[in-house]
């Protein structure tokens, strides 16, 4: 079998992947974002979660569609941590989806100071050959 | 019932950039003044040491190192963590060892050394007490945590940034009296709220400083109490609260559920209402915390804070005293010591021991301290008494 290559999330990368994260970040790869639902009680979250919350059951991925969020808040980022200090400035929002599930991602399209309630797309995007991230677009 | 348990003695080290001192040595500093009250090491039981972030000095076995340095290296000791919230975690470790007569003194001892790295790496360390998984890859630093906060706050309840810059002059005007300040300075409003940005909405004058310090107090039972002081402080109730992990899965960012969950339990056990607290030491690691904390902890209603804050209310001679001592913004936070100075400040302002009278608040029959790890998870709420 050929060694696959590894993958992590986002701009400053926490190297513990687990097979499961694995999958999830392969079907980023493939501009699929999944959220995980329990196999025993249904509950679902987003990002996904091995181990239900709730009973401790195990989740299954699940593709996740919705696109079209709401920004519910956001963070211009001036001075960051060193593993991102050469980004800065950089946007972090929180999005709320219809469904009410949220995710945290850069903006990385801005013209205009962002504002709470504004629409957001989530997108997709390869960083680097090792790297994948969703992100939101204005 | 357990025990009753009294503040008998505080010590409290130089903050600031200490780089004259690593923990060993701040530490001694915190002790010394306890031991020349006459409370030497043999009659103290054991030690709890308040020691948040280890990477910064890669120290290890902290509290077998500061045990051993102070004398105090045949005494039991552990040392606790909750990040920001590691103070009054330790404090409420050893509240629960006395009160169930394991011990009948402790020795509480919280430190940090932070500024033997730069402020990039320093932000970094404490960015990974957000989730390394699905929160850090993004580079959310702590004043990005807090800054999520105000853009919530200032969205849903429209407020002036200038309401937050209000906050941090207070701040450093009792900073500037305080000798143990690490930025004792005054600043004006247009300074403050004409900062470089740091975390949009948050600019440096919102934010607290990296600083290194101790602080320790000593606790003792009720029954040995009149061994060692005709002063005590008594702790009248102790409430803790947890939030989500992360923090895109807080019900609301205007709030901290943790907070009014402790703040809940603090006063009930207490037997004491928001209006009965004479002062309190609020977690202001960022300006907007100390709003939300005037709102979590019962002194205003929500998103009324900003009355406490342009009536002056919160100044010393104010209806609700609040980080008369600087606060973590100008007396700064060395993250293991803060919980233990807030619980010092109060205990040398019942005592009126305040510096200079300009900053002592009046006849403080009851105190609060307000402490809170990271951006929530862990807060520790403590209401003291007056015994004297
Ligand atoms: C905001 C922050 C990044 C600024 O750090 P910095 O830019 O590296 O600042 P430096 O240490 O280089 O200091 C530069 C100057 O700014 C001053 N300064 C530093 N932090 C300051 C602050 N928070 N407020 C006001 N002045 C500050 C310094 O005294 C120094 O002044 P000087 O030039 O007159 O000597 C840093 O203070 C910080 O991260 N604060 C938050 C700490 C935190 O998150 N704690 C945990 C919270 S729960
Ligand atoms: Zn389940």
């Amino acid at each position: 079998m050929a060694e696959q290559k590894e993958l992590y999330l986002g701009y400053a990368t926490d190297k513990a992947v687990t097979p499961f994260f694995d999958k999830f970040l392969r079907e980023l790869e493939n501009e699929k974002i999944m959220k995980s639902k329990c196999t025993s009680c249904g509950t679902e979250y987003l990002p996904p979660r091995q181990h239900c919350q709730k009973c401790l059951s195990e989740c299954e991925l699940e593709e996740f569609t919705e696109r079209e969020a709401k920004l519910y808040s956001y963070v211009i980022v001036d001075f960051g941590p060193e593993s991102l200090a050469s980004k800065t400035p950089y946007v972090v929002a929180i999005g709320e989806f219809p469904s009410g599930l949220r995710l945290t991602a850069h903006i990385t399209n801005l013209m205009a100071p962002p504002e709470v309630g504004m629409p957001l797309k989530l997108a997709f995007e390869k960083i680097d050959e090792k790297r994948v991230t969703y992100k939101w677009l204005v | 019932m357990a025990r009753r348990v009294a503040v008998v003695a505080g010590g409290h080290s130089k903050f600031g950039k200490r780089l004259d001192a690593t923990v060993r040595e701040l530490c001694a500093e915190a002790y010394k003044p306890i031991y020349d009250e006459g409370i030497t090491q043999d009659r103290i039981d054991a030690t709890v040491l308040s020691y948040a972030a280890s990477q910064f000095t890669g120290q290890g076995a902290g509290s077998a190192l500061i045990a051993d340095y102070l004398g105090l290296q045949n005494k039991p000791h552990l040392r606790v963590e909750s990040a920001c919230a590691t103070g009054t975690a330790s404090l409420r470790a050893a509240y629960g060892m006395i009160a169930s007569g394991l011990y009948d003194v402790m020795l509480v001892l919280g430190v940090e050394q932070m500024n033997r790295v730069s402020s990039a790496t320093a932000t970094e360390y404490m960015a990974r007490a957000g989730d390394m998984r699905w929160e850090y890859p993004f580079g959310i630093s702590f004043p990005a945590f807090y800054a999520l906060m105000a853009s919530r706050y200032i969205s849903e309840y429209n407020l002036p940034h200038e309401v937050l810059s209000m906050i941090s002059v207070k701040s450093h005007h009792y900073g500037a009296q305080n000798p143990k300040a690490h930025l004792p300075k005054e600043v004006s409003l247009e300074e403050a709220h004409n900062a470089v940005p740091i975390c949009r909405p948050l600019n440096l004058y919102d934010c607290s400083l990296i600083t290194d310090g101790a602080a320790a107090v000593v606790l003792v039972a009720e029954e040995r109490v009149k061994e060692f002081t005709d002063r005590p402080m008594w702790i009248k109730g102790i409430g803790a609260g947890a939030s989500q992990m992360m923090i895109q899965d807080r019900p609301s960012l205007t709030s901290i559920p943790g907070a009014k969950q402790a703040a809940k339990a603090a006063y009930e056990m207490a037997g004491l209402k928001p209006n009965d607290i004479n002062m309190a030491e609020v977690h202001d690691c960022f300006s907007i915390a100390e709003l939300i904390a005037y709102e979590d902890l019962g002194f205003a209603e929500p998103g009324k804070g900003r009355e406490i804050v342009e009536n002056k209310e919160n100044y010393h001679d104010g209806r609700i005293p609040v980080n008369c001592d600087g606060g973590l913004k100008s007396k700064g936070h060395p993250l293991g010591a803060t919980g233990i100075s807030m619980t010092y400040e109060i205990l040398k302002q019942m005592r009126g021991e305040a510096d200079k009278p300009s900053r002592q608040i009046k006849d403080v029959q009851y105190g609060l301290v307000h402490n809170v790890g990271q951006s929530g998870q862990f807060v520790n709420i403590f209401i003291y008494e007056r015994g004297f």
